[in-house]
C-alpha cells in the first residue's frame, strides 16, 4: 500500500516537472505599470508581457504568466513555483547571490524623488523627511543604507500605495524608478513634481532565473540578443515608455 | 445620468471585476472544506482524548493544546510549506539518482525531478487542510466537552443492552452529543469563516487580493480607469459579504440545532 502511494506521488511529481519543461512559467507583479499591470480584463499586460511574447516566440518556448506579490517573488522562484521573473527587477550584486539574471532588457535608469507641488525639500542634506519606497526594491536598499539615520523610510508593498500615501499628504517624498514615476508626474497635471537629485542605482532590468537553469538562460539570452539587434526591444520600449530610446539597435 | 449608470455597469463587469466575483468560490470552498475537516479532526481528537489507552489520550491532548496555541497565520504559512517539502523529500528518496543529485545546484529539492509545483488548486486544498487542522483543535475541545455531557445513564443502559464500546460511542454518545456541541461548533465555524481571509498569503488570488488590486490607485489611462486609492470601498464590500455569511450561518445553525435536538431528552434542549 505504502509503495503504491509513493509511486503515485512520484508519478504526479514527475508528470509535474515534465509539464514544466514544455511551458516556461514567468512570474510578474501585475502592479508596476507600464512594465506590468493587470488590464481591464484582469490579464497581465504591459512592456514585459509584450516582450516576453516576443522572446518566447523567438526561443520557441510556450510561456505563461503567473501573478505573484513582489515581496515573495524571489523566494517562490527558488521554491520552484515558476521558472522566471519579469517584474521590473534590476540586476544587483545582492540579488546575484541568490539568483541569476539574463541579459538586460531595460537599460539602467536613474531613480528619482517626487513630491507634491510646492513642497520645498532641502536635499543638502536630506533630513527629517518621511520617504516612501516600495519594500525590497533597489531604492529601498539605497534609502536604508544612506537615508535611514536622518529620515523615516516607509516601505510599501506596492509602488502605487506609496504614491497614494504621497497624494494623501502622509509622505514628504517618494524615491522610485524614474521610468515608473514619469507617467505619474505627467498625468498629475502639476500636482506631483520631480525634486532633488537623480541617483543612478541598479544595472538595468533583466529576467530573474534560478542558478541551475543554465539551458533556459542561454535560450532566453539568445532571443534577447536577437530582439535587441532587430529593433523589437527598442520599439517596445518606445511604445510603452513614451517614445524613449533607442537603446540597443544602431 | 443614463451614461453614468452604463459606465459603472460596464466598469463593474469588466474582466478584472468578474475575476474578483469568481474568486469568492475559493473563499467559500475553503470555508466549507476547512469547516468540514475541522469537525472530522475534532471528532478524531475528542475520541483520542477520551481513549482509555494512554498514548492515544496523549496524542489527543497534545494536538488540542498545542495547535490551539499556535497563531492561525503562522500555521497557515508553516503547514503547506512543511507538507510540500515533506512530499518532495519522500519523492526524492524514491526517484533521485546520484547523477541527478550531483546535477542539482540549488539547496532544495535534492534533485530537480523531485520538485513539486503547487498551483492554486493544490494551495487551496492545503489551505483547507490547514484550516481544518487549526480549528479542529478547537473543535476537539468542544466535542470532548460535549461527549462528557451525554448523561452517563444513557451509556450505562447501552452497555447493559450488550453494545460494544464502539457501538456505544457511535450510536449513543456521538449521536447525542451534537446538541451540546453545536453552540461551540458554531463559534468554531465563525472562526473558520474569518480565517478564509488569509488565503492570499498562499498566493491564491482570493477576494482580499482582488479587492487590494482593484482598489489600488491608478494613474495611467493605459491601465484602465484613473482613480485614487479606493481600497476602502472594496473592503467595505468584503465586510458586507462576511456579515451576510455570519447571518446565514446563524440561521443554518439554529435549524440544525432544532433538528438534532429532536427526540433527545436533556437539559440542553431548548
Amino acid at each position: 500500500m505504502k509503495k503504491i502511494m509513493l509511486a503515485a506521488i512520484a508519478a504526479l511529481a514527475l508528470g509535474g516537472s515534465a509539464m514544466a519543461q514544455e511551458t516556461v512559467r514567468i512570474a510578474t507583479e501585475g502592479a508596476y505599470a507600464p512594465w506590468n499591470f493587470l488590464d481591464e480584463s484582469g490579464k497581465p499586460a504591459g512592456y514585459e508581457i509584450d516582450l516576453a511574447g516576443a522572446i518566447c516566440e523567438k526561443a520557441g518556448l510556450t510561456c505563461e504568466f503567473i501573478v505573484n506579490d513582489w515581496d515573495s517573488i524571489i523566494p517562490n522562484l527558488l521554491a520552484g513555483n515558476y521558472d522566471a521573473i519579469m517584474a521590473g527587477m534590476s540586476i544587483t550584486e545582492e540579488r546575484l547571490q541568490t539568483i541569476n539574471f539574463s541579459d538586460e532588457y531595460f537599460p539602467p535608469d536613474p531613480s528619482r524623488y517626487v513630491a507634491l507641488a510646492g513642497e520645498n525639500i532641502n536635499f543638502e542634506p536630506l533630513a527629517g523627511a518621511r520617504i516612501g519606497v516600495q519594500g525590497g526594491t533597489i531604492q529601498a536598499a539605497y534609502a536604508q543604507a544612506n537615508l535611514a539615520t536622518d529620515n523615516t523610510v516607509v516601505s510599501f508593498s506596492t509602488a502605487d500605495q506609496a504614491v497614494a500615501d504621497l497624494s494623501a499628504g502622509n509622505l514628504d517624498t517618494i524615491f522610485a524608478d524614474g521610468a515608473y514615476v514619469d507617467p505619474i508626474v505627467s498625468a498629475s497635471n502639476g500636482a506631483i513634481e520631480y525634486t532633488g537629485p537623480e541617483i543612478m542605482i541598479g544595472e538595468g532590468m533583466a529576467i530573474g532565473l534560478r542558478k541551475d537553469e543554465t539551458e533556459l538562460t542561454t535560450k532566453l539570452n539568445d532571443a534577447i540578443v536577437a530582439l535587441k539587434a532587430d529593433g523589437t526591444v527598442d520599439s517596445l520600449i518606445a511604445k510603452w515608455f513614451d517614445g524613449r530610446g533607442p537603446y540597443y539597435s544602431e | 445620468m443614463n451614461d453614468d449608470i452604463a459606465f459603472w455597469l460596464s466598469y463593474l463587469t469588466n474582466g478584472k471585476h468578474l475575476a474578483w466575483y469568481a474568486s469568492f468560490q475559493f473563499t467559500i470552498f475553503a470555508a466549507l472544506m476547512g469547516g468540514g475537516l475541522a469537525v472530522v479532526f475534532g471528532l478524531t481528537g475528542a475520541t483520542l482524548k477520551n481513549s482509555r489507552f494512554l498514548p492515544l489520550r496523549l496524542i489527543g491532548t497534545i494536538y488540542s493544546s498545542i495547535v490551539r496555541g499556535v497563531p492561525d497565520v503562522l500555521f497557515f504559512l508553516f503547514f503547506p510549506l512543511a507538507f510540500e517539502q515533506a512530499v518532495e523529500w519522500v519523492v526524492a528518496s524514491q526517484i533521485c539518482t546520484p547523477e541527478s543529485i550531483a546535477a542539482q545546484t540549488s539547496a532544495w529539492p535534492p534533485c530537480k525531478e523531485a520538485n513539486w509545483f503547487l498551483g492554486t488548486t493544490e494551495y487551496l486544498l492545503l489551505a483547507s487542510v490547514s484550516l481544518g487542522l487549526v480549528y479542529g483543535a478547537f473543535a476537539t475541545n468542544v466535542i470532548h466537552g460535549a461527549l462528557r455531557s451525554v448523561p452517563t445513564g444513557q451509556l450505562e443502559a447501552a452497555r447493559a443492552f450488550g453494545m460494544s464500546p464502539g457501538q456505544v460511542l457511535w450510536r449513543i454518545q456521538i449521536r447525542q452529543m451534537w446538541v451540546y456541541a453545536l453552540p461551540g461548533l458554531s463559534n468554531v465555524w465563525m472562526l473558520v469563516v474569518k480565517a478564509t481571509s488569509l488565503l492570499s498569503l498562499l498566493q491564491i488570488a482570493d477576494i482580499v487580493l482582488w479587492a487590494d488590486r482593484l482598489g489600488a490607485p491608478n494613474f495611467l489611462p493605459a491601465v484602465g480607469l484613473v482613480h485614487e486609492d479606493w481600497r476602502w470601498r472594496y473592503y467595505l464590500v468584503l465586510f458586507v459579504f462576511y456579515i451576510l455569511v455570519t447571518w446565514l450561518s446563524e440561521r443554518a445553525f439554529e435549524a440544525i440545532t432544532r433538528r438534532v435536538g429532536k427526540g433527545i431528552l436533556s437539559e440542553a434542549r431548548v
